[in-house]
């Protein structure tokens, strides 16, 4: 039992990582730009299928998932500048227009991609025993990789020009406007890099999972969830409403059946919602 | 009466005049030459009876598109074969083609699109039961024959079978007669199963289940959700005295619950079962080296080396005309993996129209009922529509099909290894209903 618990708690705590950094982006976007991303489970798909078509070709897990983000980042850059720009005042026109571009980026992924699901190969193969059981220790350097980019993006947020920018933009609009800040360019950096993380969860997540074209779509609403419950547009909200969903999760899928665990993990969400709509963490 | 202005007209574009009697044997030979190149262009002759119309509908987008794709591409080289052939009584056949895109209601009004708008004689397709669950009061309302694509559930021939409905291929009972034995005596007897938490990865664990129990072996059920990423919490839950684990999910879970079996090393305690259902139209490649050992129960084998040898002169050209290698794969794209459990589904059923049409003499949907009969007495011998082991045996009382089954285990080049043949006889059981006596 102290085994099953310990890789419960293991476990739990590595998916809430990488949920952690789903729902940032999306939560990321939310807040700045006050767009509901439909599109983002579709940008944390593509992420992996261009990890997988690089590692085809490259060979290395590594290398593809630096370019893999700044290629879907890119993506968003012409999302964010094409389509997104023209409405971004309309949130109901965004949810959408962000839902249209998820669908054509899943079809495209498709007819190109194919339907069959395809695999990344673990760049670790090391399993850390656990008394006796077995845990892959990829998923354990996975967790790490999001905790350091975690880290990175509160420094870039607290340290930098630009992340001065970002949260004076979101404080006031209108001031920042005043006081000179580019709030256009502002606004394309925040969707670009908000489209690099989803994509770089996705190329993290894909060892673990398979890579298909619908692989976004449950990440989606899962990502959404800790949104709401950490707080719309609180960030330190989502990495622990992530962290506390999944330990609920796989805590809990040991003493009921897993399926029910999922349903406790909702209820959790309800509760939160009737005691704080606004989230744990959010004001 | 010809007028001078008018025969101007003529002789200024012709540069002659023409005469009642030249325009007359001009027009005879364009004629007589635009019939003889019809005939030799087309084989179906002009004023001939109207097409015989089949519907075809598949998952081509949303899920389970693996199998859509084959589903689709076996379906419509099989028409455009029979057409070559001469089509169906003479009649050409004509094909329409639409996506359920994986859901019931989608797929309810395809079908019903089909009845209504294009007029479809015969409906086959889809690997979704809960589709053909909505299509069933459909195909009795409208009288249309629906061939099933590769829908697993038992009870669509079983206690929940329509005259209408007609399926070739295996279902989740027949998979277990099949394989519960060969598991029980050569993996172990203590079994979980660890299935997709809906109708078909039930009635799996419920069917391989109740023989292991019955035969006094013990048995433990978890149910994950279909599209389950993660499986360590519920491979976490496997008795520590399993012996055998039998999993059935489709897609990427089928992938994930491979994998991850062996990553927490379970596979050193215990042996993997499945059936081939979970990893259709996906290479083991793909699932990697962690499905080296993994045993499966095939409806046809995927490499052709493992095709029974008598097999081989209709396998070769049922893979020639369908694109597909004899590693399984598709002609220039190693990357596709055929659904070959699956797909022969719809090269058979337009061959089984044929005959049906033939022998009753079939025109219109007011023979549909002597048409399924026929269709359903049918014994095929194995031959170019039918490359399936042992044939095919339909069978009147519940218009199901038979044919043999295969267990197969993943070695280290990572084939499918056939080890054991299961002959159909072996696989028939009791019809749980008699629809021989159903109201048409």
């Amino acid at each position: 039992m102290l085994s099953q618990l310990t890789v419960a708690i293991l476990n739990g705590i590595v998916w809430g990582l990488i949920m952690a950094l789903i729902a940032l982006g999306l939560n990321m976007i939310f807040g700045l730009l006050h767009i509901i991303n439909m599109a983002h489970g579709a940008l944390y798909m593509l992420g992996a299928v261009v990890a997988w078509y690089l590692i085809e070709y490259i060979g290395s897990f590594w290398i593809a998932l630096i370019v893999a983000p700044l290629l879907v980042g890119f993506i968003g850059l012409v999302i964010e500048r094409g389509l997104i720009r023209t409405i971004e005042d309309k949130p109901i026109t965004t949810i959408i227009c962000t839902f249209g571009i998820m669908l054509v980026i899943q079809h495209l992924v498709l007819i190109v991609f194919g339907g069959s699901p395809r695999r990344i190969s673990p760049p670790i193969a090391y399993r850390l025993p656990i008394f006796d059981l077995q845990y892959p220790s990829i998923r354990i350097v996975i967790a790490l990789i999001s905790i350091a980019m975690m880290i990175g993006l509160w420094l870039f947020l607290r340290k930098t020009k630009y992340g001065l920018w970002m949260r004076a933009v979101v404080q006031d609009r209108e001031m920042a406007v005043g006081l000179g800040i580019p709030v256009n360019k502002v606004y394309m950096w925040t969707f670009v890099l908000g489209s690099a993380l989803a994509a770089f969860s996705g190329i993290l997540a894909a060892p673990i999972v398979s890579v298909e074209f619908m692989m976004g779509r449950e990440v989606l609403i899962m990502a959404f969830i800790i949104v709401i419950v950490g707080g719309m547009g609180n960030l330190e909200g989502s990495v622990l409403a992530a962290i506390m969903i999944s330990l609920i999760q796989g805590v809990g899928a040991l003493f009921v059946p897993p399926s029910i665990a999922t349903v406790f993990a909702l209820a959790f969400m309800i509760i939160v919602l009737l005691l704080r709509p606004q989230g744990l963490f959010g004001e | 009466m010809e007028t001078k202005k008018t025969k101007k007209k003529v002789r200024g574009v012709l540069n002659r005049e023409v005469s009642r009697r030249d325009f007359i044997k001009t027009t005879a030979l364009g004629a007589a030459g635009l019939g003889v190149s019809s005939w030799l262009t087309v084989p179906f002759t002009y004023g001939a009876e109207p097409p015989i119309k089949i519907g075809m509908f598949n998952e081509y987008t949303v899920f389970a598109t693996e199998y859509g794709y084959w589903l689709g591409k076996v379906g419509r080289t099989a028409i455009a074969k029979l057409n070559a052939e001469g089509g169906i009584a003479g009649r050409k056949v004509e094909l329409v083609d639409y996506d359920t895109k994986c859901k019931p209601d989608w797929g309810a009004a395809m079908f019903k699109k089909m009845v209504l708008e294009d007029k479809v004689d015969f409906i086959m397709g889809s690997i979704h039961s809960g589709i053909h669950k909505a299509c069933f009061p459909l195909a009795m309302e409208y009288k249309v024959p629906f061939f099933s694509g590769g829908a697993m559930t038992y009870e669509f021939t079983g206690k929940d079978a329509i005259p209408y409905y007609i399926r070739c291929h295996s279902h989740a009972k027949s998979q277990a007669i099949a394989g519960w034995k060969f598991g029980f005596d050569n993996l172990g007897k203590k079994w979980t199963f660890l299935v997709a938490d809906y109708a078909w990865g039930h009635s799996l664990a419920r069917e391989f289940g109740s023989r292991v129990r019955a035969a006094g072996g013990k048995t433990q059920e978890i149910m994950a959700p279909p599209a389950t990423a993660d499986f360590i919490p519920y491979l976490q839950k496997v008795d520590p005295d399993t012996q055998v684990l039998f999993t059935a999910f489709l897609g990427s879970a089928a992938l994930g619950v491979l994998r991850q079996t062996v990553e927490i090393g379970l596979h050193k305690r215990l042996q993997r079962y499945t059936v081939i259902c979970c990893t259709e139209g996906i290479g083991q490649e793909v699932v990697g080296k962690e499905s080296i050992g993994a045993y499966y129960i095939e409806y046809h084998p995927r490499h052709l080396d493992q095709v029974p040898k008598e097999l081989h002169p209709y396998e070769i050209a049922y893979r020639k005309a369908c694109g597909v290698d004899a590693d399984g794969k598709e002609v220039g794209n190693p990357k596709v993996t055929i659904a070959g459990s699956h797909m022969f589904s719809m090269w058979i059923y337009p061959y089984m129209i044929k005959l049906g049409i033939e022998q009753t003499g079939w025109k219109d949907k007011r023979k549909n009922a002597d048409l399924i009969k026929a269709i359903c007495s049918l014994n095929l011998k194995p031959g170019p529509w039918c490359p399936l082991g042992g044939g095919l045996l339909m069978r009147e009382e519940d218009h199901q099909g038979f044919s043999d089954f295969y267990i197969s285990r993943v070695e280290p080049d990572l084939k499918l290894k056939v080890l054991q043949r299961i002959p159909k006889e072996k696989v028939i059981y009791e019809p749980e209903v008699d629809l021989r006596k159903a109201q048409y």
